[in-house]
């Protein structure tokens, strides 16, 4: 298993590169497709929760990760997306199906008009700036009377046709699906000449630009793809809760999205989703600890929040402290030990 | 005439307490590369102290005040020690983020210790005025302009004619040569965290006294940097300028663009976003600030 012989480049690209990782991927698919027979409703919404962030963070990670460009408004792509989506089908009555696409096309189109302004910034100040897009976008949000303000939209039901999806397994296919395909695509374009042409830009701009990439054409590129993941994801989130205020897209899902793919692994598409589901996992695991412990310190229920933010607070200064690479560069490392054990390398 | 001279007023007042806040932006970007996100959350935690000590125990304002400073001080030489030492030099996203996690952290305790309720500080300035003619202006304001001021030519002095402040200052332009020099460059990295958290204290208090005390004062941090980026992140005079600026342009469009409606659109809470549409101008028309230099990059 650790012989890495390959005989021609398709070997070398490919997305299974053997055997075993084959075998690893039908368990998974075999388990999605099984596992919702034996969770209950709760254990499946959080599943459903982590499915729709995993969309979300795959696009952040094409936009820091793989081309370098820092967002701190993620959120605002997603609210585009599930706002655009609620209205769609709400107002005009667009079956979901085509306005899912749109949804995620009308986010990738702002992302594109960010991204023009944005050639000329780097860094600090594209974060900034995005950061200050998001906060306008949360402002319109809240004082247009087409979205209604802060009394929040009813969304209606993800419906193909005649058939509605109602219960949380429907839901889960649904998502499951959509993250897999997502997964698949994202997997696929990073191996492409576009994924390796943001590669180089995030590498070093300059010398990408020097050796005739165009710079102004991936990094708009790459804003439009990231906000199209953030509009679907968004969608999904809408049509998923059925019911959407400002709020609930604001700065902390930016700031969640970007701890995602931090505590993930930049630049890999696992790390994206193992990333999706910890950070999606954390609150509920803490709500589930504290539910343990209240009966011996009742007290302790009225924290949560509190708990909840220290928490993702501490997660994340303490990976970006001890393991930069994050659960990506974990899950690297452990598998090169056991590969070479007993030896060093 | 009086309805501009108020809302003048009123800017200048919110202008001190970003100028403030950008000053410590600034003074930390400036030597460790670090944009502190927890900022806004220094102010609080700042804020929240005095709370604590002038209305909770009881002591006396001035002592108060100065007993919140000089802890929020020592937190800030402590999140250097502790975190940041580590990671000057890391790329961007990574010390971002960072401070954003620092800042929950902040949020965490804050809310541990003191709750999510709304308090107000036991100040000997809230809710008095000054009248003259037919204007009355609001003694806490009155107070953070002149203390701001104050300060301002307090730190315009140190940076220019004290040793500290110009190995600091040093420290800053270029921390390789500056330890060439012989300059302590950690020691300096400190002493900017220092400096940065106590000014933070200071206008989160003059924050809480012009409203109140509650764990929403953090966002004012963010809406400060819009002041930074308009004075350039390298200039301290232009956060102080930018400070002024973002205040007063905030001001004058709460009171001129408030309660407009235009197809359906409501501009209420006006003052929420203004920071952030002059730091989307700033950053399209010139992203170095109006002090700022403009960087040339070389492969």
């Amino acid at each position: 298993m650790s012989s890495n012989f390959k005989v021609s480049y398709r070997e070398d690209t490919a997305i299974f590169q053997n055997l075993w990782v084959k075998t690893w991927m039908a368990i998974l698919i075999l388990l999605m497709i099984v596992s919702p027979f034996f969770l209950n409703r709760y254990q499946l919404s959080i599943l459903n929760e982590m499915g729709i962030a995993v969309i979300g963070a795959l696009g952040l990670n094409l936009l820091i990760g793989f081309t370098g460009q820092l967002s701190l408004g993620h959120g605002a792509f997603a609210a585009i997306g599930a706002y655009s989506s609620a209205l769609l089908t709400g107002k005009l009555g667009i079956p979901f199906i085509i306005s899912l696409p749109f949804s995620g096309l009308i986010a990738a189109l702002l992302g594109l008009t960010i991204g023009i302004p944005s050639l000329r910034l780097k860094g600090l100040y594209l974060a900034l700036g995005t950061l200050a897009f998001a906060f306008v976008i949360e402002y319109i949000l809240f004082h247009w009377d087409l979205t209604q303000g802060d009394l929040g939209m009813a969304v209606k039901r993800i419906s193909v046709g005649p058939f509605q999806i109602k219960s949380q397994r429907q839901y889960f296919y649904f998502i499951a699906l959509l993250a897999v395909l997502a997964v698949l695509f994202t997997k696929n374009l990073v191996r492409s000449k576009i994924g390796r042409s943001f590669i180089a830009i995030r590498d070093r701009d300059i010398a990408a630009e020097a050796m005739g990439i165009s710079l102004a054409k991936y990094k708009v590129m790459a804003f439009g793809l990231s906000a199209f993941y953030a509009g679907v994801a968004g969608c999904l989130m809408a049509h998923y809760n059925r019911w959407i205020v400002p709020g609930s897209f604001d700065i902390s899902l930016s700031i969640a999205y970007i701890a995602m793919i931090i505590m993930g692994g930049l630049g890999t598409v696992l790390g994206s989703v193992l990333g999706a589901i910890l950070i999606t996992g954390i609150p509920h695991g803490i709500v589930y600890i504290v539910d343990l412990i209240k009966g011996t310190y009742p007290a302790l229920s009225g924290f949560i929040v509190d708990f909840k933010l220290g928490i993702f607070g501490l997660v994340i200064v303490g990976t970006l402290l001890f393991e930069p690479a994050g659960l990506a560069g974990i899950y690297r490392r452990v598998k090169i030990y056991w590969k070479t054990w007993p030896f060093k390398y | 005439m009086e309805k501009i001279i108020d809302i003048i007023f009123s800017g200048l007042s919110t202008g001190a307490i970003y100028a403030l806040i950008a000053l410590g932006f600034v003074l930390i970007f400036k030597s460790t590369g670090i944009l502190n996100f927890a900022h806004g959350e220094l102010c609080m935690v700042g804020a929240y102290v005095c709370y604590y000590f002038a209305t909770l125990l009881n002591i006396p304002y001035l002592i108060s005040f100065l007993i919140a400073i000089a802890l929020g001080a020592l937190l800030g030489a402590l999140i250097d020690v502790l975190i940041f030492r580590r990671l000057v030099g890391e790329p961007i996203h990574a010390t971002i983020m960072v401070t954003i996690g620092l800042a929950s952290i902040l949020v965490c305790f804050t809310g541990l210790f003191w709750g999510h309720d709304t308090y107000s500080i036991r100040s000997p300035f809230i809710g008095k005025t000054i009248t003259s003619g037919n204007m009355a202006f609001s003694l806490s304001s009155l107070s953070t302009i002149a203390v701001s001021i104050i300060l301002f030519v307090l730190f315009i002095v140190f940076f220019n004619r004290s040793i500290l402040g110009v190995a600091l200052k040093g420290t800053a332009e270029d921390s390789d040569t500056a330890g060439l020099m012989g300059i302590n460059v950690k020691k300096m990295q400190m002493l900017a965290w220092t400096i940065g958290a106590l000014v933070a204290c200071v206008a989160g208090i003059f924050l809480a006294e012009q409203s109140f005390v509650h764990t929403g004062m953090r966002h004012t941090g963010i809406k400060a940097m819009s002041a930074a980026i308009l004075g350039g992140m390298e200039s301290l005079g232009g956060a102080i300028i930018g400070g002024v600026v973002v205040g007063l342009v905030e001001s004058f469009a709460a009171s001129y663009l408030s309660g407009m409606e235009v197809a359906g659109f409501h501009f209420g809470d006006i003052k929420d976003v203004t920071a952030f549409v002059i730091m989307i101008l700033v950053l399209m028309v010139r992203p170095y600030g109006i002090f700022g230099k403009k960087e040339v990059e070389r492969v």
